[in-house]
């Protein structure tokens, strides 16, 4: 019995105890509304694009504004005026708080110091979300998008994997029970077996913007063995790899609509959603145009598999944006954009981004069975995901240099006007003028792409 | 009753305007001239230098540059005179008395193209001319021709750049002729009608003098357009297919607002400034001594 008082006693004081811890913890437990009480009132401003991941995140930014004050302004400008706007809004000390950095444009942006490292906010607990859990991105996302020369400066957002959407009922009729493993098989069987009837087998996107530079001339590089640069900072488009993959995407076009140069994604989209196109590579972010009834007659139809893989591997294209705090925003601004971009792509909201449209890229949320049931493009994609090569378009500040170049030559190719071996040797002369200018040759930079 | 006016007064009156026009037109255009002597890109702040006369060297020595102005002249070339052809068929058929009603509605018309945003013309035509969906193609396949690759191929692009800048300032044309037109005294041409039943006859040796103003107004004007025309095909081809509608504006928008090297458009801008005061300057000298 005395033992027994003693082992109450011992257990009334150890249950005081933590009930004194759990409301101390209750007491000091982060939360959102917590986090940004300080900065109620606070207006953050960004630009989005008139893309699905952007509607999807429009529809949740309510409920964040709800939540904490903060109110969240966005503007939403085409893609191609994008990079200008935040160039020209950062020279003058604008009013961007939250930077929007597509992945080719990080290094333009990281070294201009026009964005904060997320050390900065990952490392203040009481901004910090305990359930930030930052391994849970895909590495190559959170690399690839958001981090610069070791540095992390973006949560990725609106995440893109090249992914191969097709008609299965077309295939089907032409005798396929599915797509093409390999570029090669496209090339000599679904080619000649779909391209009838007014209809094409494949349809390359490569109209004379970012689309020529990253859809249609490097996707045709790497599977092939191919690369902008290489190990020496030279061009290695005149590669025996790098022509051998140009070579293809000429060949190819005898699979393609006439006309193609001048085809962007909708086109490209629409051409499969109408039942004109058998195959296309395009962007993981257009999966809900095609399944959606009201922008796409494929119903059942669609399906969706990995790009094909080349003598290389398959090294789909990779692309995506991440958001980034500005360094131009003032304390608060900068404090309350961080709280955004840690809530739109915590590992929480992942699953509402998914089913509003968007893409996530927390690893998390498609090991969900019912999202992999749901949606058809998440084991392509995380299949995708594992193979990319970060620098499917060099990161540098100098991109947006050279992918002008890319896009007139890349064009002149497709149009017969110049031989892929001139093209790419003009393309390489020009590539290496910018970056000789930009001190890369002169040990002046690293050689960080 | 002294008309003199003092000082102030004119300075009450001219000043706000001289000011407007230094604010808008001569500061920024200093501050172009001045940049065009520098390396000055946006992503490279910190490695701007004065570098002189580089940049136009640079754009002297450029194929882009003279490609684009090639380009550029060739859209004029082609253009402007059937703008003016069919421009000055419309301003005669105005100018005739009788049936006012079609005229009135032909005038509201007229305006129609002109009030069109360039920017929603490109977009429109993009749509218009797809090859597959758009209407032209449509309307081609009604009297048996098949589809044409318009945007996509090289020629037809430009092809289509210049149809769809005679279809938006053939109007701006026949207004401008027609006003000239007005100004003809009545019993000049009554008196040469009564002359002659020939109309081209009366338009050559009554009517044409009296539009040399006019016409004068009209080619500055469709030249500085042509080489600022920007907004339609940037959003019809974006200079594309290759480099096949890449005028001249195109290309330095490219190279201000893409590559962000400011000093180098901007000496791009300087020099096409020169070729246009150069040009007008032209053009007064070889039609104005005509009516002097």
């Amino acid at each position: 019995m005395r033992l027994n008082t003693k082992a109450s006693v011992i257990a009334l004081a150890a249950t005081s105890v933590l009930g004194a811890g759990s409301a101390w913890a209750d007491a000091h437990a982060w939360s959102l509304e917590k986090a940004a009480e300080p900065y109620a009132g606070t207006e953050v401003n960004l630009l989005f694009l008139d893309r699905p991941g952007y509607a999807a995140a429009l529809e949740m930014i309510p409920e964040f504004e709800e939540k904490t004050g903060i109110k969240i302004n966005t503007t939403t400008v085409p893609y191609e005026n994008a990079l200008g706007e935040q160039v020209r809004d950062f020279v003058a000390g604008g009013d961007i708080d939250i930077a929007l950095i597509d992945l080719v444009w990080i290094g333009n942006f990281a070294e201009n110091d026009w964005i904060v490292p997320i050390s900065k906010f990952t490392g203040n607990a009481d901004l910090a979300d305990p359930e930030l859990d930052m391994e849970d991105f895909f590495p190559l996302t959170l690399n690839a998008f958001g981090g610069w020369d070791g540095e992390i400066y973006g949560l990725p957002f609106d995440n893109y994997s090249g992914l191969m959407f097709y008609n299965s009922c077309m295939l089907k009729e032409a005798g396929f029970d599915g797509p093409p493993e390999t570029w090669q098989e496209l090339m000599d069987d679904y080619g000649p077996a779909l391209t009838k009837d007014g209809k094409y087998a494949f349809a390359l996107q490569s109209k004379r913007n970012e689309t020529q530079s990253a859809d249609s001339f490097a996707r045709m590089l790497w599977p092939f063995g191919g690369s902008f640069l290489n190990a020496e900072f030279r061009s290695n488009l005149n590669s025996e790899e790098s022509q051998t993959g140009l070579k293809f995407r000429q060949d190819l076009m005898k699979y393609m609509p006439e006309g193609i140069v001048a085809w962007d994604h909708a086109e490209t989209v629409n051409g499969l959603a109408q039942g004109d196109i058998g195959i296309i590579t395009e962007w993981s972010s257009f999966y809900s145009t095609l399944v959606s009834p009201e922008t796409s007659t494929l119903g059942d139809c669609l399906a969706v598999a990995a790009e094909p893989a080349g003598p290389a591997g398959r090294k789909p294209a990779l692309g995506g944006f991440s958001l980034a705090v500005a360094s131009q925003a003032d304390d608060a601004e900068q404090a309350a954009g961080y709280l955004f971009i840690q809530w739109v792509t915590s590992k929480a909201n992942a699953e509402r981004y998914v089913r509003a449209g968007g893409v996530s890229a927390r690893q998390s949320v498609y090991e969900d069975p019912a999202i992999r049931e749901e949606f058809k493009f998440v084991p392509a994609l995380v299949e995708s995901w594992q193979e990319g090569v970060p620098e499917f378009r060099p990161r540098f500040a100098e991109w947006p240099e050279i992918t002008e170049i890319v896009q007139e030559w890349g064009t002149k190719m497709m149009l017969g006007e110049v031989s892929t071996e001139d093209g790419a040797t003009e393309i390489g002369k020009r590539m290496e003028a910018v970056l000789d200018q930009a001190g890369y040759y002169g040990g002046d930079k690293p050689l960080a792409q | 009753m002294s008309t003199r006016v003092n000082r102030r007064t004119l300075l009450a009156f001219l000043g706000p305007s001289v000011f407007a026009l230094l604010a808008v037109g001569v500061v920024p255009l200093a501050y172009a001239v001045w940049k065009s002597f520098y390396y000055f890109n946006l992503t490279k702040l910190s490695r701007s230098e004065f570098i002189g006369l580089d940049n136009y060297a640079t754009v002297l020595t450029s194929g882009a540059f003279w490609g684009a102005m090639g380009r550029t002249a060739m859209l004029f070339i082609t253009a402007v005179p059937i703008q003016i052809a069919i421009g000055l068929c419309i301003a005669l058929v105005l100018h005739r008395p009788g049936l006012t009603l079609f005229k009135t509605l032909t005038r509201l018309a007229l305006v129609l193209p002109m009030a069109t945003t360039y920017a929603v013309v490109g977009l429109l035509a993009q749509v218009m001319m797809n090859q597959k969906y758009g209407v032209f193609n449509q309307m081609f396949g009604w009297i048996g021709i098949d589809p044409i690759n318009i945007i996509g191929d090289p020629t037809n692009a430009f092809i289509g750049v210049v149809f769809w800048d005679i279809w938006q300032w053939t109007p701006f044309v026949a207004l401008v002729l027609l006003a000239g037109l007005t100004t003809v005294p009545p019993e000049i041409e009554e008196a040469a009608r009564l002359e002659t039943k020939s109309n081209w006859i009366v338009l050559r040796h009554v009517q044409l003098p009296f539009l040399i103003p006019s016409l004068v107004a009209v080619l500055i004007l469709r030249t500085a357009d042509t080489l600022k025309l920007f907004d339609m095909p940037f959003t019809m081809t974006r200079g594309g297919p290759g480099n096949a509608t890449e005028f001249i504006a195109v290309l330095i928008e490219r190279i201000g607002n893409r590559q962000f090297d400011i000093g180098l458009a901007a000496a791009h801008a300087i020099i096409m400034l020169a070729i246009t005061v150069v040009l007008a300057r032209i053009y007064i000298s070889l039609f104005y001594k005509d009516v002097r």
